[in-house]
């Protein structure tokens, strides 16, 4: 009996902890069995007690992509949801390059996408350029969009779907002493009547989803941990019409080490304007070095150029070491699901809104009954099987082709290859890694090491040349 | 006087007119003296050669070209840098600052051309090689703009296999068979004077066996010093994005761990 009091810390982890006393002998049972985490989910959501009278309450920190699409989601689902965002008219520093299905599963509407990028060049560190994209059916393409245009949709969306979108700056939070006790929020509302500085308010939820990005407080108040982050510089620089043509469908990407020393630097077409930037995780101090010869390698395509904004911003590299804690968790940027070697995080930052607003909503019955840890882990186990995969690929991928120069000489000579388009085009597009022909995969195999042995000769030849 | 003798020098090379006789000039003597004479006047009246000077003026590059193509890529530079700086300072700074690009007579609209690599009638390709190498070294230290107007189309892969391993793979394989070799030697010497097992009875042995696996790897993997760490950190790498990726799952089993003894 003494484990009901004692176990307080541990709900979510052993399901028949939240149960009610009458059945704490089902808690030896499963405590016996640590490891196993995947054969325990049976019985959470059936113990936790019905809410009389209300709805669960759920806010969502943060009203980016992973915050908007968790609220539609949450509300949809019938529960009562609170968004909450500090800058309604966000123009966020952002490459901006959505995969196409994010627009089936989103249902965005195709005015929001400015451009349809169909073709890209990949230029490697001795000029050498290949271009990507003969594979793209006439349907395919990478949307280029307006992060302001884009996030205030799926906000809009959110509140029409029912949900309520609070102006105001989350503080901090107040962890509840029970395990069915809310959560008091601490936020400054703005409502454009009192001015800049706002005033401060309370609220109180069951649960907590942090969706406000890579320097989240939701997870600072819950010890979620640091991650390493990529500086991302960029600058916006509207070019000449005729100069503008050349981009009208096509994104650059450059790589080198005078670019970056583990990333790359981009030109990316918008509404307008290019944007024209680089980022770094290791030299970050280097970075308008590294900015410098990016706009020096695309220096005769944006001749001209006047730059109208500079910006830089965070992206996380890894996960942060606890993407969940009791009934708060973190989704998007703020979780640290940003891809290596692209660097895309807007799909991925949607999708885990959507996924742990869906595991909220299945775990509470539609907004009947608390919820507790163990409902949220299914998101994230959700989560893990069936993106790891493509993170751990793209991990590799960078760390095999973005260490040297040589890497990426070879990376490039492997980009011309048609089936390594296909393959690549696929698996971004689709967010599937699609089975091709194993006879391909082994040539494909073949090449990528003889590329990289050629690459690498080439190396220790300069090597002795400076010698 | 003083005062009128500097603006005197410094607008007579600022006068157009006056520049395409005066790098005419220095362009039709001897290339040896043309290095000399322009290094005295870049030191006397001109601002320091910098990287960002035009190239524009045709014959400069012509110069360039007839030389002999033995000559480095960096007293090119030199040469470019200080006439065009003579010849360019009248012009006013346009907002192109174009920069100087790789030149070499057998690079030709972006590729080289084999043609002028043959060697007893069949292409050279160690001298491709070498001269592919220098046109990455050329740029890794001066990175130039990408133009569409000139393509890169070289590709290493039409330089054939056997040209590669015969320039890297041979002599690396010389060395490491070598060094196992001497290692086999030996070890087998001073095993046979230990235990008096030959050879032959040596290679039966488990142990033995072992022995020479591990004698082969390290040879195999461990070639410089460094490469000793170098595979303790691949190590590493290679295992650290997961565990950052299950540092979720972790915390709570060790929690779990905890509360399973109470």
């Amino acid at each position: 009996m003494a484990t009901t009091v004692t176990l307080k810390s541990f709900t979510g982890l052993r399901q028949s902890s939240t149960e009610q006393t009458n059945f704490v002998s089902h808690v030896p049972s499963s405590l016996s069995l640590p490891q196993r985490r995947s054969s325990l989910r049976v019985t959470a959501s059936r113990a936790t007690p019905k809410l009389s009278n209300r709805k669960l309450r759920v806010a969502v920190i943060g009203g980016g992509p992973a915050g908007g699409a968790a609220a539609e989601t949450l509300a949809q689902g019938g529960i009562e949801t609170i968004l909450i965002e500090r800058k309604m008219d966000n123009c966020k520093p952002c490459g901006g390059a959505i995969p196409l299905c994010m627009v089936g599963e989103f249902n965005l509407p195709l005015d929001i996408i400015d451009r349809r990028v169909t073709k890209m060049k990949m230029i490697s560190p001795s000029n050498i350029a290949v271009d990507i994209g003969r594979t793209l059916k006439e349907h395919e393409y990478i949307g280029m969009v307006r992060r302001e245009v884009l996030d205030a949709y799926l906000r809009e969306r959110a509140e029409k779907s029912g949900a309520t979108v609070i102006n105001g700056l989350f503080l901090k939070m107040d962890h509840p002493e029970n395990w069915d006790s809310p959560y008091t929020l601490h936020y400054t509302e703005y409502d454009g009547k009192t001015g800049a500085t706002g005033t401060k308010k309370t609220m109180e939820v069951d649960a907590v989803i942090g969706a406000d990005g890579a320097n989240s407080r939701v997870a600072k108040s819950i010890d979620a941990g640091d991650y390493d982050y990529a500086i991302a510089f960029q600058e916006r620089i509207r070019i000449p019409d005729e100069k503008m043509t050349y981009y009208e469908d096509l994104a650059e990407m450059y790589v080198g080490d005078d670019v970056s020393p583990d990333f790359y630097g981009w030109v990316f077409p918008k509404c307008d304007h290019v944007a024209v930037g680089t980022g770094t995780v290791t030299h970050k101090g280097d970075i308008k070095k590294f900015q410098l010869a990016t706009r020096n390698r695309a220096k005769d395509k944006i001749l001209g150029g006047k730059i109208i904004r500079v910006e830089a911003h965070p992206i996380p590299e890894h996960p942060r070491p606890r993407r969940l804690s009791k009934r708060v968790a973190l989704v998007g940027d703020a979780a640290g699901y940003v891809t290596k070697c692209s660097g895309e995080g807007i799909y991925f930052a949607a999708k885990s809104g959507r996924m742990c607003a869906e595991a909220i909503v299945e775990g509470s019955q539609n907004g009947k009954k608390m919820i507790d840890e163990g409902d949220l882990r299914k998101y994230l186990e959700k989560w893990d099987k069936t993106y790891l995969p493509t993170y751990r690929v793209l991990d590799v991928l960078q760390k095999v082709f973005y260490r040297s120069n040589p890497a990426r000489e070879a990376f490039v000579e492997m980009c011309a290859d048609e089936y390594v388009q296909k393959m690549t085009f696929d698996s971004y597009l689709y967010k599937r890694v699609a089975p091709g022909s194993p006879l391909e995969d082994i040539k494909l195999a073949v090449n990528t090491i003889g590329s990289l042995v050629r690459a690498n000769a080439l190396r220790r030849e300069i090597e002795k040349l400076n010698v | 006087m003083a005062l009128f003798s500097p603006p005197i020098s410094s607008s007579s090379l600022q006068n157009p007119n006056f520049i395409p006789k005066f790098s005419f000039s220095l362009l039709s003597t001897n290339r040896f003296s043309f290095l000399s004479v322009t290094r005295a006047s870049s030191d006397s009246g001109s601002t320091s050669p910098t990287a960002a000077t035009a190239v524009e003026a045709p014959e400069p590059v012509e110069v360039i070209v007839k030389e002999p193509p033995q000559s480095t890529p960096a007293v090119k530079k030199e040469a470019i840098s200080t006439t065009d700086n003579v010849a360019v300072e009248g012009e006013e700074m346009k907002t192109t600052e174009t920069v100087i690009k790789f030149q070499d007579a057998r690079w030709i609209n972006g590729t080289w051309d084999l043609k002028q690599f043959e060697k007893d009638g069949k292409t050279d390709w160690d001298s491709v090689i070498v001269a592919e190498a220098k046109r990455r070294k050329w740029l890794e230290e001066n990175p130039e703009t990408t133009s569409n107007d000139e393509p890169l189309l070289f590709d290493t892969s039409i330089i054939p296999w056997w040209a590669w391993i015969k320039r890297y793979h041979l002599p690396e394989a010389e060395l490491l068979n070598g060094r196992a070799a001497m290692i086999g030697f030996f070890m087998a010497y001073f095993v046979d004077s230990l235990t008096g097992v030959g050879l032959v009875d040596q290679m039966g042995n488990f142990f033995c066996k072992t022995l020479l696996f591990v004698s082969v790897a390290g040879v195999l993997f461990i070639r410089k010093n460094e490469d000793v760490d170098k595979l303790k950190n691949l190590f590493d790498e290679t295992t650290l994005y997961d565990k950052q990726w299950q540092a979720a799952w972790k915390n709570d089993d060790d929690e779990s761990l905890g509360a399973s003894k109470k």
